[in-house]
């Protein structure tokens, strides 16, 4: 079975979390970085992703931690997430090498 | 101040930005602050914030900070305010670890979550209340059932009418079709259950299962008690069968979420066809080929799987009006006055399915827990 691509912001979050634990303001700036600056995500948007990642058990609570006595959740990655992770970057492999020959930006190199 | 005086939540506020000026000025390590900020956050006096910052020079007086301070409580209820939208379950979970981010991201000095920021909540309390729960553990098939009942019975109900007023308008064309007023009553029996279905995707189960328990009383009310005035016809009987077994769909099962999960496209288009064409059967043919056509889709329904054989009891209980006037005289009816025979005839085998229906359903509960299925 093909899954459907993922939407940016899915695959931004994931990306965040493939090197490891983080919290929600964690994931915000990492997915603002790892873009370029170019996608901020939104506290709403944010969390409505995690709920639907969490349902579909591709991420999952990592640890609690009280800082500045302010609630901070860690999320990380499952098995399952890692996958699919994986699958959506071959998918996209795949896709910008074809591009990039037809465009004809590969063919020029020896 | 004296010590035994208590503490306000600005004054712990306060403390607590003191705690991490101090921190940042190198007099704390990080966890000698988050020590010191616990038991802030729990001191109900100032004697216990004395113990907190005893060992601490004074600083510098800040004019501006509790002003700052201000702005910021008032931001944090504001932003508060918003997760309202969220569902409650959910709301528990994660109320605090939200605002936490919310306040980090917010510059000092933002007083008001702004129109972009603060629709972006709202529309992200819509897609949390518009998806699953958690990835659902295997139900039993009966309550799978009445979550897809919940579901396909306003369709259905919405088809039966839509055909049925069609057909008025063909034998009677306008603008004589609605002589006798414009079914109000019919209108009200089928947006209810669609509603029903909107409020419970949205998690408002319990609002969605009063409303319609409130209708159905007006239903009767207005109607007349079911087989005395008005309600002689099947039609009464099966709009408040069918109301009242979507209640029990709603709020019995996992909701129409849960049947949404197991319905597709193909399973919908097949409820649309079938249910077309019993009831054109109906309308347009004799009762024996009615009789045919429905006993051919009832036997596809019950060869399909245990889940439409479930289905089919239960679309069993609003469809057996349908039935009653046509096919039997039953002898009560000839010695009861004649509404009473009515009752008898419309309600008691549907009650009775009802029944089996709860037997069979709480065997199935009791043979799960016994023998619980491997997860899919």
């Amino acid at each position: 079975m093909t899954e459907p691509s993922l939407r940016e912001p899915t695959f931004l979050i994931l990306t965040a979390l493939a090197a490891g634990a983080q919290h929600g303001y964690g994931i915000m700036t990492d997915v603002s970085q790892i873009s370029g600056g170019q996608v901020r995500l939104r506290a709403g948007t944010l969390y409505a992703v995690l709920n639907r990642l969490a349902v579909e058990r591709l991420i999952e609570l990592d640890r609690e931690e009280i800082v500045d006595g302010r609630l901070r959740r860690y999320y990380r990655l499952t098995p399952q997430g890692g996958h699919r992770l994986e699958a959506e970057v071959d998918r996209m492999r795949r896709h910008t090498a074809v591009a990039a020959r037809r465009l004809g930006l590969l063919g020029g190199t020896p | 101040m004296d010590d035994h005086f208590r503490l306000s939540d600005a004054d712990r506020d306060r403390a607590a930005a003191l705690l991490r000026d101090h921190f940042e000025a190198g007099r704390l390590t990080a966890e000698e602050l988050n020590e010191r900020l616990t038991v802030t956050l729990r001191a109900t006096t100032f004697g216990d914030l004395r113990c907190v910052l005893a060992d601490l020079p004074e600083p510098a007086p800040v004019p501006q900070q509790p002003s700052g301070l201000r702005s910021r409580a008032a931001l944090e209820r504001c932003y508060r305010r918003l997760l309202v939208f969220y569902p409650a379950q959910y709301r528990r979970v994660h109320e605090a670890e939200m605002l936490a981010v919310l306040m980090t991201a917010a510059p000092s000095g933002k007083r008001w979550p702004g129109i972009a920021e603060a629709a972006d909540l709202i529309l992200g309390a819509l897609r949390v209340r518009l998806q699953p729960s958690r990835a659902d553990p295997a139900e039993p098939a009966w309550r799978d059932a009445l979550a897809v009942l919940s579901v396909i019975l306003p369709v259905i109900v919405l088809l039966i009418y839509t055909v049925q007023e069609a057909q008025a308008l063909r034998t009677f064309p306008a603008p004589g079709a609605f002589s006798d007023g414009f079914p109000l009553w019919a209108l009200q029996g089928l947006t209810v259950p669609l509603a029903m279905v909107a409020l419970a995707l949205l998690r408002l189960q319990r609002a969605a299962t009063l409303a319609a328990v409130g209708l159905l009383i007006w239903l009767v009310y207005v109607t007349g008690w079911p087989g005395w005035s008005l309600l002689y016809g099947t039609a009464d009987a099966y709009i408040l069968l069918a109301l009242g077994l979507q209640i029990v769909a709603v709020a019995a099962s996992p909701g129409p979420r849960r049947g949404l999960q197991i319905l597709t496209w193909k399973h919908g288009a097949l409820v649309v066809i079938a249910t077309l064409i019993a009831t054109l059967a109906f309308s347009i043919t004799t009762y024996a080929v009615t009789l045919i056509v429905i006993a051919v889709i009832c036997a596809a329904l019950a060869l399909a799987s245990s889940l439409g054989r479930w289905l089919l009891l239960l679309l069993a209980i609003p469809a057996w009006p349908f039935f009653v006037p046509p096919l039997f005289i039953t002898p009560w009816e000839i010695y009861l006055p004649s509404g009473l025979g009515f009752i008898g005839q419309a309600y008691l085998p549907p009650a009775a399915l009802l029944v089996v229906f709860g037997i069979a359903a709480r065997r199935e509960s009791v043979r799960l827990s016994q023998f619980p299925p491997a997860s899919r």
